[in-house]
């Protein structure tokens, strides 16, 4: 990603009176990208979206579109569309209209509009619903033609505001893949707004997860995942053990958390640094963490506790240990086994052990 | 079946209620009776009495021929009367019922009885004549001191009314009185039922009614008094209201009622009990309460208009029976028309007329 | 045996009858209604309209008289009065003028009340009951009192004029009062409320998110108003524009209270010719042709709406 970002937000803050939406946010998106913001509702990345697009004016900072500032330019001049959560079809209009009202409103020749308006509905497979109206179509219809309303004029930038957030679930897992395939195709860059981690991972390239105002991490589905760079991603993405303690460096990039007294400290590599003493907190995925009724051997940490709870979600089996610290820990384990077979239940004893690599040591 | 029973019960549970607390119906002129009068009424008979008024014969003679209109004493003006009766509305006066009867003004039955044969259907309860009231201020200002305001020449004449226009006039809102009058200027017979002498009259209107400000039948009262406008043409009774309103405000208006010297029409408002009233008992009790001298003499003293009741004058008040303009001389009440009603097709061409008049269209 | 299956016969019988009577009665109520509040009317003044003026009580000719049938009574109607309409040119005119009289001022309560409508819709949530209950209001107080207040308002000496007068807008009072001016001020005023309110109900429903669409795809403030707000709001505006029109046409009160002697409209004729002229006949003939100068243009919109829907399905 060399090359020139398309949107550039420069030290942009936003207040609606009080309140702070969005907090000196300094933010660049290249093109081709798909890029998700993702956050709780109230976190700002709507109204993010919403200066994109025009909508709202920045209270301070900068917002470039390819090299120009768009600040000053109205919604109607901006090479920006937008796909609304409600979709915001005209229920007057058949889908038809609805697509080519974008590309009337540019003067384009009716030859080219009726070409381009074919094309669209080719793209999202909606040539037989062409002469009805939206409320004569379903939901997930609805979803493509106003995918295909706001790609009409080939825009620099495609704006998805919980795109999918109507659809059931199932729909939405295949249109997850289309979108990301119609994204491939067009070559436009996307910026979806959701507050649905598991859509922001599957679809998008990079992402930016917000909280109050403020970008906490941009990068990479998996490098969120794997690597995130603050208590907060951590928590907010996926299911994780947070373990407080004090930081003692052993040498070689390896630390040892004490977390308990009188528990043996846990061992954990890491590339930054920690001062003596600080206080940090080991996160740790589920499924990170192995079950087992004997202590293995090689294992870097091990603890032991009784099986406080199981949840079952089919292919997975969630485990809940308790610790005799009252403290509980998640592992999760694959059912590669019919359930009549699994091998611990409640009240079980059993031994929890992860490497030394399996989790991150993020300061406070 | 059982629907039938229920309605005659009913029927019979209604007439119970009105036998046992009994009334009269009287539907009258707006403004025209002295209330102390009905309160006197229920006193001395012991009779509910429901008072209702209206502002044009139209609208009473509309409910009357629609029948079922719950009143048992109206007051319709006499050539309205006239057809009324021929379409069967009124119930004719048992005069043994009238113990003040005798006290009728023989002057004003022989006329009525011209709309009403022996005077069999009514009694009258006022009259008066159609004329000019002027406000003597302005109209001489427009006009010099020998202005015309006892002739028709003032109303009828364009050159006048060109200069009154400026301060102005308002005529009654009614064919029937504003036809015989253009038709009297003319020197034609007021009652021409002739549609060439009817297209002259509404010819003369026509003339000077840029200079009409608006028709109406009671507007100009309160327009009058307060010096809004310089002439009406309108009744009487109205326009020496007018007067005594603008001299108790003594707001230096002054106006003055004359019927025009070419010949006045003469109308009359007459006492009748519709066929199907209620309570034709009660009807007859409250006509004969009116004819009783000094009642009649006390709606009179108030309401400036003269009555067909010869027993009363003597309990009239001067400046009502010594006026000329309410009580004409004699040599004055020769010189009046009564208006017969209009044949049903004249009647057509008539109010087509006014409607030109009024809109031109 | 036999009786049993009797009894189940009769079971089924009695189902379907109170089916029947059910399904009956489910259609037929509306039309009872209509039968009873419009159609009888309706045909009270269509044989009236055919009859002819008489001295009589009721004052017009034939009266239905049991002895004597139907055929006799039917023989005695004819379409005399219609033809009178037709003679003369008063009526026309007087239907024309109020044809124009009611589409001006609906047009004008239009231009008035759409605005107000918008506002409306776009003002906070919490203000609306209030700002409805504004527009609501004045139909606490009697119409009769409403339209002779706008006397006071118009007349030379009211408070128009008067603030005219002292404000330099004008050198001598505006006749306004008695003109067909007044009549508009009245009209608009009276029925303003009918056109707000089924505007405000199409313009409350819409999604704010449609003009903010609309502006995405291209569309300036002005022209995503005219390419969605109001088609949008359509359904408001023509039942609004009915609720105005209809009684407009029809308007009598106004008319008589606020225009002037030469503001020629059909409602006055009517009146005329029932009270004045006593001729119940023609004053029905003027009244049928009124409808039917109504309800054609009603039918006419029905129809052309059903089109519209077929066309969609």
């Amino acid at each position: 990603m060399a090359e020139k970002p398309l949107i550039q937000f420069r030290n942009v803050t936003k207040r609606f009176g009080d309140f702070t939406a969005i907090d000196n946010l300094t933010i660049d998106i290249f093109e081709r990208e798909f890029f998700a913001l993702l956050g709780p509702s109230g976190c700002g990345k709507t109204t993010m979206m919403r200066m994109l697009a025009g909508f709202e004016t920045p209270t301070e900072g900068e917002i470039f579109l390819a090299g120009q500032d768009i600040v000053p330019v109205p919604p109607n001049q901006r090479a920006v569309n937008m796909m609304f959560q409600s979709y915001a079809l005209f229920p007057h209009l058949s889908v038809w209209e609805n697509i080519a009202f974008g590309l009337k409103r540019e003067g384009m020749p009716k030859p080219e509009i009726n070409a381009r308006v074919e094309e669209m509905l080719r793209l999202t497979r909606l040539e037989k619903f062409a002469r009805r109206r939206p409320h004569q179509i379903s939901g997930g219809q609805r979803q493509r033609v106003a995918l295909a309303r706001s790609l009409a004029k080939a825009p620099k930038l495609l704006l998805l505001d919980e795109p999918l957030g109507a659809l059931d679930r199932k729909l939405r897992e295949e249109t997850q893949f289309e979108l990301m395939d119609i994204q491939e195709k067009t070559g436009t860059t996307f910026v979806i707004v959701t507050h649905d981690q598991e859509e922001a991972m599957t679809v998008a390239s990079r992402v930016a997860v917000m909280d109050n105002g403020q970008v906490m991490q941009v990068a990479t589905p998996a490098d969120i995942y794997e690597a995130p760079n603050s208590v907060y991603v951590a928590d907010f993405i996926g299911d994780v053990n947070l373990i407080e303690g004090k930081v003692s460096a052993t040498g070689d990039g390896t630390f040892a958390l004490h977390w308990r007294d009188g528990a043996e400290p846990l061992r954990v590599k890491s590339p930054t640094g920690f001062a003596e003493g600080q206080t940090a907190h080991l996160a740790i995925r589920p499924e990170k963490v192995t079950i087992s009724a004997e202590r293995p051997a090689e294992a870097a940490n091990a603890v032991q506790g009784k099986v406080l709870d199981i949840a079952y979600l089919g292919n997975l089996s969630t485990y809940h240990v308790e610790l005799p610290t009252g403290d509980i820990i998640k592992a999760q384990t694959a059912n590669t086994r019919r359930i009549s077979r699994r091998d611990y239940t409640w009240e079980d004893t059993v031994w929890l052990s992860w490497t030394a690599t399996g989790g991150v040591l993020l300061a406070n | 079946m059982t629907l039938k029973t229920v309605t005659i019960v009913s029927a019979i549970a209604l007439s119970t209620v009105a036998a046992t607390a009994e009334e009269v119906r009287v539907y009258n002129w707006s403004d025209y009776i002295d209330e102390e009068l009905l309160a006197k009424f229920e006193d001395e008979t012991g009779i509910d009495l429901i008072y209702d008024v209206f502002d044009s014969n139209e609208l009473l003679e509309t409910k009357m021929l629609a029948g079922g209109s719950g009143y048992d004493v109206v007051v319709p003006t006499g050539s309205f009367l006239q057809r009324q009766i021929q379409a069967g509305v009124f119930m004719p006066l048992d005069k043994d019922k009238l113990s003040n009867f005798d006290n009728v003004w023989d002057v004003i039955q022989d006329r009525t009885a011209r709309f009403d044969p022996e005077n069999a259907y009514s009694i009258n309860y006022m009259w008066g004549t159609t004329g000019i009231g002027a406000n003597i201020g302005k109209v001489t200002e427009a006009l010099g001191d020998d202005a015309p305001i006892d002739s028709l020449e003032l109303v009828f004449n364009p050159a006048n009314m060109e200069k009154l226009g400026e301060c102005g006039v308002h005529f009654l809102d009614a064919p029937d009185e504003m036809m015989p009058a253009a038709l009297t200027y003319l020197d034609l017979d007021p009652n021409s039922h002739d549609k060439d002498d009817l297209e002259k009259a509404a010819g003369v209107l026509e003339a000077v009614r840029p200079y009409i400000q608006k028709f109406h039948s009671s507007e100009y009262i309160n327009a009058l008094a307060n010096g809004d406008i310089c002439v009406a043409f309108g009744w009487s009774g109205d326009i020496l209201q007018a007067r005594d309103r603008a001299a108790e405000a003594d707001n230096g208006v002054e106006i003055a009622y004359n019927a025009p010297s070419e010949g006045a029409l003469m109308w009359f408002d007459q006492m009748a009990i519709p066929e199907d009233a209620p309570n034709p008992e009660a009807a007859h009790k409250f006509i004969d309460f009116i004819l009783d001298a000094q009642n009649m003499a006390a709606a009179s003293n108030y309401v400036y208009y003269a009555n067909g009741n010869k027993a009363s004058q003597e309990f009239l008040a001067e400046d009502v029976i010594g006026d000329p303009a309410i009580y004409p001389t004699p040599d004055a009440l020769e010189n009046t028309y009564i208006k017969g009603p209009y044949p049903q097709k004249v009647q057509r061409v008539v109010t087509r007329l006014w409607t030109r008049v009024k809109s031109g269209t | 045996m036999g009786r049993h299956r009797l009894a189940v016969l009769d079971g089924h019988w009695r189902r379907l009858v109170g089916e029947l009577m059910r399904r009956f009665l489910l259609i037929a109520i509306p039309y009872i209604w209509l039968l009873a509040l419009f159609l009888v009317p309706f045909v009270i003044v269509l044989k009236i309209s055919l009859s002819d003026a008489a001295i009589a009580r009721p004052p017009y000719f034939p009266q239905f008289d049991w002895a004597e049938g139907i055929r006799a009574f039917i023989a005695e109607l004819d379409f005399e009065n219609f033809l009178w309409l037709v003679e003369d040119d008063l009526y026309w005119k007087a239907y024309l003028s109020s044809l124009r009289i009611a589409l001006t001022s609906t047009a004008l309560t239009l231009i008035v009340g759409y605005p107000i409508a918008y506002g409306m819709a776009r003002a906070p949530e919490e203000w609306r009951p209030t700002l409805m209950m504004l527009v609501i209001l004045p139909f606490w107080t009697s119409f009769l009192i409403r339209v002779y207040a706008w006397k006071g308002i118009l007349s030379n000496e009211g408070f128009l004029n008067q603030f005219l007068l002292w404000s330099g807008l004008a050198s001598e009072p505006l006749q306004i009062l008695n003109t067909t001016t007044a009549v508009y001020i009245g009209i608009v005023y009276t029925y303003l409320p009918f056109m707000i309110l089924p505007i405000y109900a199409a313009l409350e429903r819409m999604d704010d998110s449609l003009i903010e669409a609309a502006e995405d795809l291209g569309c300036s403030r002005l022209s995503a108003f005219w390419l969605v707000t109001i088609p949008l709001s359509k359904g408001g505006i023509i039942a609004g524009c009915f609720l105005v029109f209809i009684p407009a046409m029809g308007e009598f009160v106004i008319p008589s209270l606020l225009g002037g002697s030469d503001t020629l409209m059909i409602g006055k004729v009517l009146w005329e010719e029932f009270f004045s002229n006593r001729d119940w006949p023609v004053a029905s003939a003027v009244a049928v042709i009124l409808l039917l100068i109504l309800v054609v243009p009603i039918v006419l919109f029905q129809r052309n709406q059903q089109k519209e829907q077929e066309s969609e399905e």
